[in-house]
């Protein structure tokens, strides 16, 4: 077998076969998750942190937790309504990376001291997030394939893409490899919503305003939760990336 | 990035550049994919004749030959399908849905 | 229950699985391994590879949607998340299986005819039991009739075929002993996870039970049917190797697959499997119920 292949010589069928396949994503996870137990390279060493630090780090992590279970949550959900098979075949090792970020990062909750992450993260969740987690569910039970992959793989998952890059600049060492192996997973699935909707979206130009309005509904509801994030990482002020660049420029492409 | 050069360039109409392309680190594709894809270094990084940026996941695509106008080139890590395109005097991509 | 869900975790399955036996193999199978050339010179034998094939995707789809289906109803974050992992080897298979039909010659875009024509109804059946439970997100009964019964089939189901396919098939033989390792994985978690439920809720065990004889039912019509539905290829397959002069033995529980007709292999699967499925739902706290006949 030929020791590479040019991806750009591949047809637009052989091209979405290719990366929505159970192969595609074994050879890719390979890569970067070999190794790495739990997110990281295991003779990283912990740093001392202050309790003020920790306990921020704490409460940022519970609510990834929260995001990571509402992406494993619909995305096991929208498995059952998924218009074809390729792409059932991508939401199932989308539940497996989501479900993977549910772990590591529990495991992380668990390193930081953490006994009972399930009692915490529910002490410490954030209403607008559970908020969103609500309507996303709602979109998958009602089974609206538009809405449901507009709010995850474009909504949820760009601000995660975005947050958890800004966060893993400034992170100790532990948090950081576990999130940049978390935000390579979020790179497919952001593409995979953008470039599905942006498909849907010239075939049915309709679905576009209803689209619009789930947008500004959704909208509030992330932004506050990421800003309230940064707050506890303490990343406020002009220190603050700006956080809806990403997803402003994701809904830009696809005309919104 | 440079990657060898096989042929120079001649000209308005010159044939165009071809590189080979080796390794770069990249491993968030399947092995035989990724002399492909290299990771972008910021608004800094000067892309080579044969790159592009992908404006989705902000990954530096790469080509077996220098990329022109109308070229189509696939975003593996984030499954886009990309259309080479001007602007500002340099090459970008664009979504093709 | 957290000590012993750290063995299904993701991490443990990454290493079991992605980065062991997996490594290294293409659609499950070593790569470069092709369907034996007789399989297209004989379209009797060509036909009921892709029957029996067609059969693994319709249960394996049934799989995924009954797997990805439970991690919204799963109660503690380590059922999701091993669950999480059962529907991606869920979707594996359906990939793996599928593709297996592309090897023997059906062209992607007659993939969802030939399904509809060579696919079991029964089968179909025995899946629409179990997704209703799914859908209206019992936990409990879901489990009990994905890990334990359809996966107890699945299990047997592998093996048997796995026996058969060693000594003339290699590449199927390959892939079948990946998704056997995996099966292995969702029965033992069925087994364990649902074993504490029962407990907890005992009020369930009536419905489980029910659930176990209707979908076992169903499953016998589905043996007697393929069975049936195979005997002419088994037949031009054993006729194919006598006037080759070859001899082969392939065992399964005491059967000699190569020798034995197809009532007897029938027998001996059913048999296997309701005798598991008995010592399975024993342990977990269920009283094995005789099938009800579909």
């Amino acid at each position: 077998m030929a020791e590479w292949q040019d991806p750009h010589k591949l047809t637009e069928g052989e091209f979405l076969d290719q990366v929505h396949s159970f192969e595609f994503w074994f050879g890719t996870v390979e890569g970067y998750l070999h190794d790495r137990p739990y997110g990281f390279d295991a003779e990283t060493e912990e740093i001392e942190m202050d309790d003020r630090r920790k306990d921020g780090l704490i409460t940022t992590l519970c609510n990834y937790c929260i995001g990571e279970t509402a992406a494993l949550e619909a995305s096991s959900g929208m498995i059952a309504f998924a218009p074809d098979r390729a792409s059932k075949i991508f939401l199932s090792t989308q539940v497996a990376d989501e479900g993977r970020h549910l772990e590591v990062l529990l495991h992380r909750l668990s390193m930081l001291g953490v006994r009972d992450p399930e009692r915490e993260i529910e002490a410490r969740a954030n209403k607008s997030l559970l908020r969103f987690k609500e309507r996303l569910l709602e979109f998958v039970d009602s089974r609206d394939w538009e809405a449901a992959v507009f709010a995850q793989n474009v909504i949820l998952e760009s601000l995660e893409f975005t947050v958890f890059r800004t966060h893993a600049q400034n992170a100790d060492p532990i948090t950081k490899q576990i999130l940049q192996g978390i935000v390579i997973d979020e790179r497919r699935h952001m593409g995979f919503g953008e470039n599905d909707l942006g498909r849907r979206l010239i075939l049915a130009p309709h679905t576009h305003d209803r689209l619009d309005r789930i947008k500004r509904e959704l909208d509030s509801l992330v932004l506050t939760t990421f800003k309230q994030t940064l707050g506890e990482l303490g990343l406020e002020g002009d220190e603050a990336p700006d956080l809806a660049s990403d997803y402003l420029g994701a809904v830009a492409r696809l005309g919104f | 990035m440079n990657d060898t050069l096989i042929n120079q360039p001649a000209g308005e109409d010159r044939p165009r550049q071809m590189y080979v392309l080796e390794e770069t680190g990249f491993k968030e594709v399947p092995k035989k994919f990724r002399r492909f894809y290299r990771k972008w270094g910021g608004p800094s990084d000067t892309l080579a004749p044969n790159e592009v940026l992908c404006p989705v996941c902000k990954i530096v695509i790469r080509s077996l030959q220098e990329l022109r106008v109308g070229d189509k080139v696939y975003c593996m890590p984030c499954m886009s399908r990309l259309i080479v395109q001007e602007e500002g005097g340099r090459l970008v991509a664009r979504v093709n849905y | 229950m957290t000590n012993f869900l750290s063995g299904y975790s993701i991490q443990k399955w990454l290493e079991s699985c992605p980065q062991g036996y997996l490594e290294d193999t293409v659609y499950g199978h070593e790569a470069g391994e092709k369907e034996p050339e007789g399989l297209f010179d004989n379209e009797l034998l060509r036909e009921g590879q892709i029957r029996s094939t067609c059969n693994l995707v319709l249960g394996e789809r049934a799989a995924l949607a009954a797997s990805s289906g439970l991690v919204n109803c799963a109660p503690d974050y380590k059922s999701k998340t091993f669950l999480a992992t059962q529907t991606l080897d869920e979707a594996r298979h359906v990939e793996i299986f599928t593709q297996r039909l592309f090897d023997l010659g059906v062209s992607p875009a007659d993939l969802e005819d030939t399904l509809n024509e060579f696919g079991n109804p029964h089968l179909v059946k025995f899946a629409e039991v179990l997704l209703e439970k799914v859908d209206k997100g019992d936990f409990v009964a879901g489990v009990v009739g994905q890990n334990i019964v359809l996966e107890g089939m699945a299990f047997s189901v592998f093996e048997m075929l796995h026996a058969g396919a060693q000594e003339d098939n290699p590449k199927f033989a390959h892939t079948l002993s990946g998704t056997i390792a995996d099966e292995r994985r969702h029965v033992g978690f069925g087994e364990n996870r649902i074993g504490a439920l029962i407990k907890q809720y005992p009020e369930k065990k009536a419905e489980c039970e029910r659930m176990q004889a209707e979908m076992s039912g169903h499953m016998l019509a589905t043996f007697a049917s393929a069975f049936k539905e195979g005997e002419a290829s088994n037949e031009e397959a054993r006729r194919l190797q006598k006037e080759q002069g070859k001899e082969s033995h392939a065992m399964y529980h005491g059967v000699d697959l190569a020798q034995a007709d197809t009532a007897e292999m029938e027998a001996v699967l059913a048999d296997t499997v309701l005798k598991e499925f008995k010592t399975r739902l024993g342990r977990i706290g269920l009283e094995y119920q005789s099938p009800i006949a579909a």
